[in-house]
């Protein structure tokens, strides 16, 4: 494949030893070889000539008339359509463009005696034909270009089951996810097969001989603007199909977050693509095409890249400039991953000459997008702090506080190093511009947890964390009873803490120390509960005061067993509308709770349970058996909520 | 750049803003910053260069005109941010009229943002043109001028005009391959005459233009607080800036251009606004009429340019000798002068209007900083 694209020799003697080592003698005409060599005679006769400065010039060669009428003839075939290069032979293109070349060469050398009339009468015939022959190379590479489409959509059948997939997942993020990291390999294998989005090696074989032809005869821009057309039109046919969405930034102001969220989904797949799939295979087709011609597949590589990176990047900046709120973090999460992982697939790719303007489209986005994300950290941050409800949560529940907190800050963990660049990058930025918002932020630091002297995202979620805690200490104070206060903070302590340990990146955010102040927490609410509603029914059960001088008294332990029963009745009563959603600490509960009460009956039963007449006394006073208490303690915390219902 | 190396002073004079004397400061902060949006406008309006006929470089509408236009517009922004903006908190600008001034400037903002992109496709259109002119002027720069020189150049010269004569009339999106490949039509380079969008089909620069100057009206004479004036004065440089842009760059849809905004007279910075829309509206109206390449003196040159030598290569009779040789080399001249500024012009312009981008983003966002800080506290966690 090399030989045919010789670097544009100079010496005349080059191209004959190329074209007697080449062809076959039986397809060059045989009356060919010894006027090419008169001519090739001739230009470097005038080349040699051009130093001497000498005012006459040498007289016109005949071979040149032949060799122009001959090339004339050759040029009327094609015109003519009668032949059309992709069905040519290796020989007969290689001698089209060594007419080309050497014709080029006649005319450069000749035209330095333009003003001699016999010299400008045959100037004007052979660069005529030179002209109608650089059209029936334009010609021809335009249409083998513009044959993309034929080679490509097969391709593009075979790859239609694969792309709704992509789209129909769009609609879930995390299931996307997860597919995620196959994709890059499957398109890079599918385009290892089309290297050259559906050209042909013949194809290639004669664009890249077309494309040295036409730059040999000087048509350099016509070439590289047919090229870049072809291609552009190509790449726009191509986000067609994928139903790109084009929207302007206004229109993005003035649309519903939802579906610009859908289309995230889909940008990012297609995005990433087109940075690691399509436009590399744009890069190899431009150097294949004009291999030997670095500056000009350079340069229309350049051009096409920007045009299809400024799509896309126009849909990044319509989203980073939609107004910011907190359900849009992980879709501006999203995007700025896709344009900081993306873009710089391409950039590796690209000259130097195309990367500032990139650069600079590029990091607005990223500072852009930065700021809104860590500007709804602080934003989060202040509603959590001045999250004031007037009504407590009923049954102590876990508050909607902190479930969307938790929830919230789960997800946002799954970015966390993403977020540690952006509060880095930020904090920096915070710096530059106003010293005193970091003075106030520095006075409002958490309390010197493990995390206080982390990272800046670090501390930013422990901040969080810690606010959450004010404000659920201050809402637990909205209960009259002090233990449903308590079950409140441990439902939600519960809660806190099942959430962190349950994901990953937060649980080593947080760190061990916190995870243990936590744990320990929850004892003590889980004691302190305990204290609060069972220490006085204990008492209750009791053996001391009931016996004088080894006597049972009746009447004080009828007193016993009655403020029993209603205190139990009582808190069955109240706390079996309480809830405990989380399962395992429902049970520790009811655990813990049987382990001190029914001993503690079965004791005081089994002592004094004899002193009632049997019959109507032991049933007026002995209300519950160990086992109905164990049934009841069984049936705590449900949440009882027709009961509940009924009551509202 | 001027207006960043203020910046510093511009902080000490915040500072003191917080004080008692900060009300005098402002006005006169205020006066200062209409001052010099009047010089640097004067500066792009010569009226005294109206009637003669060569074209200077920096004639109105030409390539250099627009770069300092919009390095004008960078200035007075900059300026604008310092003066508006910085050091603001946001009961500056919660009250009436700004509460309702301020949102309807960073509507416009907004609106400005899509046309630098539209522009920035534009100019990338500029520069295909310029590879065509490109192509008749060496074709035609050769010596002698053959049949063949003039078949290339008059190829090249085609497909420029047709490309200038469609540009945002028909072919929206630029056709499909179904005519291309079939046709082995020689006398155009083919699909270069159509121009790729960056929005949906509906888009109109017009109308954006005509929905950024809608609502911009005049601040009645004692306003209560001094920023109306600066504010209006920044969304008028805003919109002035972005019209002349559509009317002169290849633009996706401008039908109806022509209705601009309506500047009140009372300031002086708006007189030479008022001026150069007055001259620019009159051009827009001739060219309105026949074709829509778009005001830029360097297209315009070269349209005329480009059908002189059609007509030129349509009466070619070999050899071209004297009065016409001249003439030729006259022609190819001009147009490789205009070549050469556009070459040398449109980079620089792209970088630009995507400074003008990044410019119009960041302020808009520090706007938004400055109304957030009364959002800030009324925040309630969505749950």
């Amino acid at each position: 494949m090399e030989d045919t694209n010789p670097p544009p020799s100079d010496t005349s003697n080059d191209l004959n030893t190329k074209v007697d080592g080449e062809q076959t003698p039986s397809v060059v005409p045989q009356d060919g070889t010894p006027h090419d060599k008169n001519i090739d005679q001739f230009i470097s006769l005038l080349r040699t000539d051009d130093k001497s400065d000498s005012s006459s010039p040498p007289e016109i060669v005949e071979s040149v008339q032949i060799f122009v009428d001959l090339f004339d003839v050759k040029v009327v075939e094609y015109e003519s359509g009668s032949k059309r290069w992709i069905q040519l032979d290796e020989n007969e293109s290689a001698c089209f463009l060594e007419f080309v070349d050497r014709n080029a060469k006649l005319i450069k050398s000749m035209s330095r005696f333009h003003y001699e009339e016999n010299y400008a009468v045959v100037i004007d015939r052979i660069s005529s034909v030179q002209e109608r022959a650089l059209c029936i190379l334009e010609a021809e590479f335009k249409s083998i270009l513009d044959d993309y489409q034929t080679s490509y959509d097969r391709d593009q059948d075979k790859d239609e089951a694969k792309k709704k997939e992509l789209k129909s997942s769009a609609s879930n993020v995390h299931v996307q996810e997860a597919v995620e990291p196959e994709l890059p390999d499957q398109s890079e294998a599918e385009h290892e097969k089309d290297e050259f989005l559906g050209y042909s090696d013949e194809m290639m074989l004669v664009l890249k001989k077309l494309a040295n032809g036409l730059i040999t005869g000087g048509h350099v821009t016509e070439c590289s603007e047919l090229y870049f057309f072809v291609r552009r039109n190509a790449t726009e046919q191509n986000l067609k199909n994928f139903r790109f969405e084009k929207f302007s930034i206004d229109e993005a102001q003035k649309m519903q977050w939802e579906p610009i969220e859908k289309e995230v989904s889909s940008w990012m797949k297609m995005f990433k693509y087109f940075c690691s799939s399509l436009l590399p295979s744009e890069r190899r087709l431009a150097e294949a095409v004009f291999s030997g011609h670095t500056a000009m597949s350079d340069n229309l590589f350049g051009n096409l890249t920007q045009i299809v990176l400024s799509y896309f990047l126009s849909f990044a900046e319509a989203v980073m400039m939609t107004k910011r709120s907190a359900e849009k973090l992980f879709k501006f999460l999203d995007v700025y991953e896709a344009v900081r992982d993306n873009v710089p697939l391409v950039e590796q790719l690209l000259s130097d000459e195309w990367l500032p303007q990139l650069k600079s489209a590029t990091s607005l986005i990223c500072t852009m997008l930065g700021e809104s994300i860590y500007n709804i950290f602080i934003e989060l941050e202040l509603s959590v702090k001045s999250d004031v409800a007037k009504t407590p949560v009923p049954g102590g529940a876990v508050h909607p506080l902190t479930r969307y907190t938790m929830n919230y800050l789960k997800y946002a963990c799954e970015y966390s190093d993403t977020l540690e660049q952006v509060f880095k990058e930020h904090k920096r930025i915070d710096r530059v511009e106003s010293v005193t918002d970091l003075q106030s932020s520095q006075e409002h630091q958490p309390q010197n947890h493990q995390g206080g002297n982390g990272s800046p995202f670090q501390s930013q979620i422990a901040k969080i964390m810690d606010l959450l805690d004010v404000n659920l200490e201050a809402k637990s104070k909205l209960y009259k009873d002090p233990s449903l206060s308590l079950i409140f903070m441990m439902n939600n302590g519960r809660y806190i803490l099942q959430k962190t340990k349950g994901t990953g990146e937060m649980r080593t955010l947080m760190g061990d120390p916190w995870v243990r102040k936590r744990s320990s927490d929850l004892r003590n609410y889980h004691t302190n509960y305990k204290r609060e509603t069972w220490t006085k029914l204990l008492q209750c059960l009791s053996h001391e005061g009931l016996s004088v001088n080894g006597k049972v008294m009746k009447p004080v332990l009828k007193e016993r067993f009655k403020s029993f029963n209603s205190m139990f009745d009582e808190i069955h009563k109240s706390q079996t509308t309480w809830v405990v959603s989380d399962e395992q600490l429902q049970s520790e509960l009811r655990v813990s709770i049987s382990a001190i009460v029914i001993p503690a009956y079965r004791s005081f039963m089994g002592r004094f349970s004899q002193v009632f007449t049997p019959g109507r006394q032991t049933e007026k006073y002995i209300k519950y058996q160990p086992e109905d208490i164990e049934n009841c303690i069984e049936e705590l915390f449900d949440g009882n909520t027709a009961q509940l219902s009924k009551k509202r | 750049m001027p207006p960043t190396d203020n910046q510093g002073s511009f902080l000490n004079r915040i500072s003191i803003r917080r004080n008692q004397v900060a009300y005098e400061h402002e006005i006169e902060d205020v006066e200062q910053f209409q001052k010099h949006v009047t010089d640097r406008l004067s500066e792009l309006f010569h009226p005294q260069e109206d009637t003669t006929t060569s074209d200077p470089p920096e004639a109105i509408l030409s390539i250099a005109w627009f770069r300092k236009l919009l390095d004008a517009f960078l200035c007075c922004e900059a300026e604008f941010k310092a003066v508006v903006i910085m050091g603001r908190d946001a009961n500056n600008f919660s009250k009436s009229p700004l509460d309702r001034l301020i949102p309807e400037h960073l509507d416009r903002s907004v609106k400005a943002l899509d046309i630098c992109n539209a522009i920035i496709h534009g100019i990338d259109l500029l520069q295909h043109w310029r590879k065509l002119a490109q192509i008749a002027v060496d074709s035609l720069n050769q010596k002698p001028i053959t049949e063949g020189h003039v078949r290339r150049a008059k190829k090249a010269l085609t497909t420029l005009l047709s490309s200038i004569s469609i540009d945002d009339k028909e072919i929206h999106h630029h056709t499909n391959k179904s005519t291309s490949s079939s046709n082995n039509n020689n006398t155009t380079l083919g699909n270069i005459k159509s121009l790729s969008y960056p929005f949906a089909r509906t888009w109109s620069a017009a109308k954006q233009i005509q929905a950024m100057s809608a609502n911009l009206t005049s601040p009645r004479g004692g306003e209560p607080t001094g920023l109306v004036v600066p504010l209006y004065l920044m969304s008028s440089v805003l919109v002035f800036v972005m019209w002349a842009m559509v009317a002169a760059i290849p633009c996706q849809e401008r039908a109806g251009l022509g209705a601009h905004l309506q500047l009140s007279k009372q300031f002086t910075w708006a007189q030479p606004m008022i001026g150069l829309q007055e001259k620019i509206g009159e051009q827009w109206k001739k060219k309105e009429k026949k074709g829509r390449s778009g005001l830029l003196l360097e297209t315009q040159r070269m349209e005329k340019l480009g059908l002189s030598m059609v007509e030129f290569a349509e009466g070619f009779v070999f050899p071209v000798e004297g009065e016409k040789a001249e003439e030729v080399a006259a022609m190819v001249a001009e147009m490789e002068e205009v070549c050469g500024r556009m070459e040398e012009g449109l980079v620089a312009l792209d970088m630009q209007v995507r400074e003008v981008f990044n410019r119009i983003v960041r302020s808009r966002a520090e706007t938004l900083d400055v109304l957030d800080q009364l959002n800030k506290m009324t925040t309630p966690v969505p749950y």
